[in-house]
């Protein structure tokens, strides 16, 4: 086939354009660090970053509600085990008080602190996390217990408030006021609480000097704190399950940060071995197109 | 015998032909980079000889160059041109569809899937405690960045179709300038080539021409005999034709005309499109080329409204108008057409809690009805958000208040002027006056993942089909231009093979011309010592 000389030169800028095109393209890579910067890249590849991409944004968005729940249910945690001491302790003040050797001054002694503790009660039953009221169902705004131990607002046990820890699983965090200080029994505006009710009796009955009724006080403080430990078992579970959520959540981070990586990054070696490879081919085309392009017949005509 | 300066002539045809040699390599030489140069030959031939009457046969009578031809391969023309307009078409194709999916810009930390992403995690913080001030600040600002987006895209979406509009100007001016100069070329050609001669530096031009024509649109150009002359030769005459209709016919060119477009061909266009026509009136049908290319991208809605059965412009700009529609409804209302009939059906499953069927932060407790506060609207008239009773406009049946919603376009997708004014009208709330209540905010939340809101599934879902299919519309129109250009390259090569001038060959070329010049002139200094000797020197003591 006849070859002229602008053939032979227009080849050369031809491969020479393919070769710098090639060379562009690991060039970009390298400084990127991903396969692909446009969809046309590779469509399928550019898809599957996008979920992925969502896949990783929801796991730290649940451990991050995981880590909510936790704090929310530390708080009730521990005014339930504030509650529980109470509650022992005025048990222990009861049994004292069955004791009929006990005096009136005496007696007078054990009212005082009972009606301490009962001021206490009254307290942790407006415990707050981050000013929001937690034993108040719906109506975080609005504490759950007045002075004098009547439920300020309704808090329907049903009031329940649930954090997405994970696709489609939803944790209850709360511990409606009724569920603790009512025996189970939603709270209705106006009521007086259980807890309180046996505290008042309690006060009552020393103050009177009836040792009978003191120990039917310890019985019913006895089914009080029965209630108690029912609602900590549950809190206990809750806060069981949110533990390994959080692992699962943990692997699932690192998982699915896996597969995005090896979805759209690039091998740093293998690209820099592919564009110091490009480079080569480069250096050799101009090399042997300068040669050729130069020189025709007329170097060599006298 | 023949007359007696018979050597001299043979010896001064000898230089005349030599000489004539030489000057078409000197021209060669010249116009080797000349664009579109075939290179040219000189024809010759010996002279007639002369018949010698004493029976020894014919004498030769020396040379003579009786043309220069233009060597070229008509074929490999005819070729070239039928392979250009497909690489123009997906040239241009390939670049409008790059800047598309950098308006896109995904996957990248600030398109839409990471926008999305983040106005989720705000919702879910929200979730969590629906009394922060901060937060609710957050998802406003949150809802704004979505609206934006869709704000941005579609009005880029809108100056690249003026662009484009701009590019079919400038590519049909051109098209009726080449087309121009094609006649004109042709009507000097017709002239020189009267005579018998050949135009060729002519003929290369118009070639060129028609090149440069080639890639615009799908021409077909042909020479075409239409009679005999008087003096024996045919009449021929170079056509161009379009889609069957004649462009350019010998002396004369139909031009191609643009006119603005009264109504809309697709109803996401801007307004006043060009139309290109016929200067006659007649339709044109153009099935390749670069003008091919401009008027797909810039019309094509899949084949809908009689528009090119191509994904352009307006089809994406619909699509994002479909989400920004339907996103904004399922937000608001609640209402998600799964089965697509039109209609919501509340046995289906297609009506739940949406955000006009929430509570305000701030309500009493005594509210028999939801607050109805619409959490996306559109931008009105005078450049601001609506609020939620402008936007309803009294509307209480499911079948009206779908229809405000066809208000809603990419454009002006916003957030509402009731949750700008005033934070805490955003509804998180089922129950008034609960304010820890998420009735309403975890079933927002929830919409993220329902799989019928389109048809292609979750919000994410649509997202991800439109820029995969822009994807591999944009990665087939690049692969196809490079192919082309292969082609192209290839055919191009084979033109030069056969037409370009190669110096090594005119080099010798000169080397032969030169040695027959020398000789030649040798010949003519020998007969004219022959003559010397025979006027001067015979018949003298």
């Amino acid at each position: 086939m006849r070859i002229t000389n602008n053939m032979l030169i227009g080849n050369m800028m031809r491969y020479m354009g393919n070769n710098l095109e090639r060379m562009e393209k690991y060039q970009k890579q390298m400084a990127t660090g991903k396969k692909i910067s446009v969809p046309s890249d590779d469509p399928v590849v550019a898809a599957r970053a996008l979920k992925l991409r969502t896949d990783v944004s929801n796991v730290v968005q649940y451990q991050r509600n995981v880590d909510d729940a936790e704090s929310w249910m530390d708080i009730t945690e521990a005014a339930i085990s504030n509650l529980n001491d109470i509650l022992q302790r005025a048990r222990e003040l009861g049994v004292q008080a069955e004791n009929s050797t006990n005096n009136s001054e005496d007696l007078q002694k054990i009212s005082a602190e009972i009606k301490e503790l009962r001021k206490q009660i009254v307290q942790i039953a407006n415990s707050t996390y981050a000013g929001r009221y937690v034993f108040s169902g719906y109506s975080t705004d609005k504490k759950l217990m007045n002075d004098d131990g009547t439920f300020a607002i309704d808090a329907l046990n049903s009031e329940k408030i649930n954090y997405e820890i994970s696709l489609g699983d939803d944790i209850d965090i709360n511990v409606p006021g009724g569920e603790l200080f009512d025996m189970g029994n939603s709270a209705v505006k106006g009521n007086k609480c259980r807890l309180i009710q046996v505290m008042d009796d309690f006060i009552t009955a020393l103050d009177n000097g009836d040792n009978g009724a003191v120990s039917n006080i310890v019985k019913d403080i006895d089914d009080c704190v029965d209630n108690l430990l029912r609602v900590r078992a549950d809190i206990g579970a809750r806060m069981n399950r949110l533990e390994f959520t959080r692992n699962r959540l943990e692997s699932d981070y690192i998982n699915f940060t896996e597969l995005m990586s090896t979805n759209e990054d690039v091998d740093m070696a293998e690209t820099i071995m592919n564009l110091k490879n490009e480079e080569n081919v480069y250096r050799a085309s101009l090399a042997g197109g300068a040669r050729i392009i130069q020189t025709s017949l007329v170097d060599f005509l006298k | 015998m023949g007359s007696g300066f018979f050597g001299l002539d043979i010896a001064i045809r000898g230089l005349y032909s030599a000489q004539r040699q030489l000057d078409v390599v000197n021209n060669n030489i010249n116009n080797i980079n000349t664009p579109g140069y075939s290179r040219q030959v000189a024809v010759q031939v010996a002279t007639t000889p002369l018949a010698l009457n004493d029976g020894t046969g014919m004498m030769g009578t020396g040379s003579e160059v009786i043309a220069v031809n233009r060597v070229r391969d008509e074929y490999l023309d005819y070729k070239y041109w039928s392979e250009q307009c497909t690489y123009g078409e997906n040239k241009i194709k390939s670049e409008l569809l790059a800047d598309i999916e950098a308006t896109f810009n995904e996957p990248s930390n600030s398109g839409f899937t990471q926008m999305l992403n983040e106005f989720y995690n705000a919702l879910q913080e929200l979730s969590k405690d629906p009394s922060s001030e901060a937060t609710r600040t957050l998802v406003k600002q949150k809802g704004i960045t979505v609206a934006k987006y869709f704000n941005n895209t579609a009005t880029h979406f809108e100056k690249l179709q003026a662009d484009i509009n701009y590019r079919i100007n400038t590519v049909v001016t051109e098209i009726n300038s080449l087309a121009n100069q094609i006649t004109k070329l042709n009507r000097q050609i017709y002239t020189i080539e009267l005579n018998g001669t050949i135009a060729n530096e002519l003929r290369d031009q118009r070639t060129v021409l028609v090149d440069k024509l080639s890639s615009l649109v799908d021409i077909t150009a042909n020479e075409v005999t239409v009679g005999t002359l008087p003096n024996g030769q045919e009449d021929k005459h170079f056509v161009i034709t379009i889609g069957g209709k004649t462009l350019v016919n010998h002396f004369d060119y139909t031009k191609l005309v643009l006119n603005q477009r009264n109504d809309k061909l697709n109803p996401e266009d801007i307004a006043n499109l060009y139309e290109v026509s016929w200067e006659d009136g007649n339709e044109l049908i153009i099935n390749s080329g670069e003008l091919k290319g401009y008027l797909d991208v810039r019309d094509g809605n899949l084949g809908q409204n009689g528009s090119p059965n191509y994904a352009g412009i307006p089809y994406y700009i619909s699509k994002l108008n479909e989400f920004a529609r339907t996103f904004a409804m399922a937000f608001n209302e609640g209402f998600i057409d799964a089965d697509r009939n039109g209609l919501i059906e509340d046995d289906k499953g297609e009506n739940v809690l949406g955000h006009a069927d929430g509570y305000k932060l701030n309500s009493t407790g005594g509210e028999t009805e939801p607050a109805g506060i619409r959490f996306f609207t559109y931008i009105g008239d005078d450049g601001a958000a609506v609020d939620s009773l402008t936007f309803i406009g009294g509307a209480t049946s499911k079948a009206d208040i779908m229809e405000k919603y066809k208000k809603i376009t990419a454009a002006n997708l916003a957030v509402g002027m009731d949750v700008i004014n005033d934070i805490n009208n955003i509804c998180t709330s089922g129950q008034a006056g609960k304010i820890e209540n998420t009735d309403i905010i975890s079933s927002l939340i929830d919409l993220r993942d329902n799989s019928h809101m389109f048809a292609e599934g979750k919000p994410e879902d649509f997202m991800k089909s439109l820029v995969a299919f822009l994807g591999i519309d944009s990665q087939q129109a690049k692969r196809m231009a490079e192919s082309q250009d292969n082609i192209i390259k290839l055919i191009e090569n084979s033109r030069l093979s056969i037409s370009g001038v190669s110096i090594d060959e005119e080099m010798v070329n000169m080397i032969k011309s030169h040695q027959v010049y020398a000789a030649s002139a040798k010949m003519i200094t020998t007969m004219d010592e022959v003559y010397e000797i025979l006027i001067n020197k015979v018949g003298k003591w």
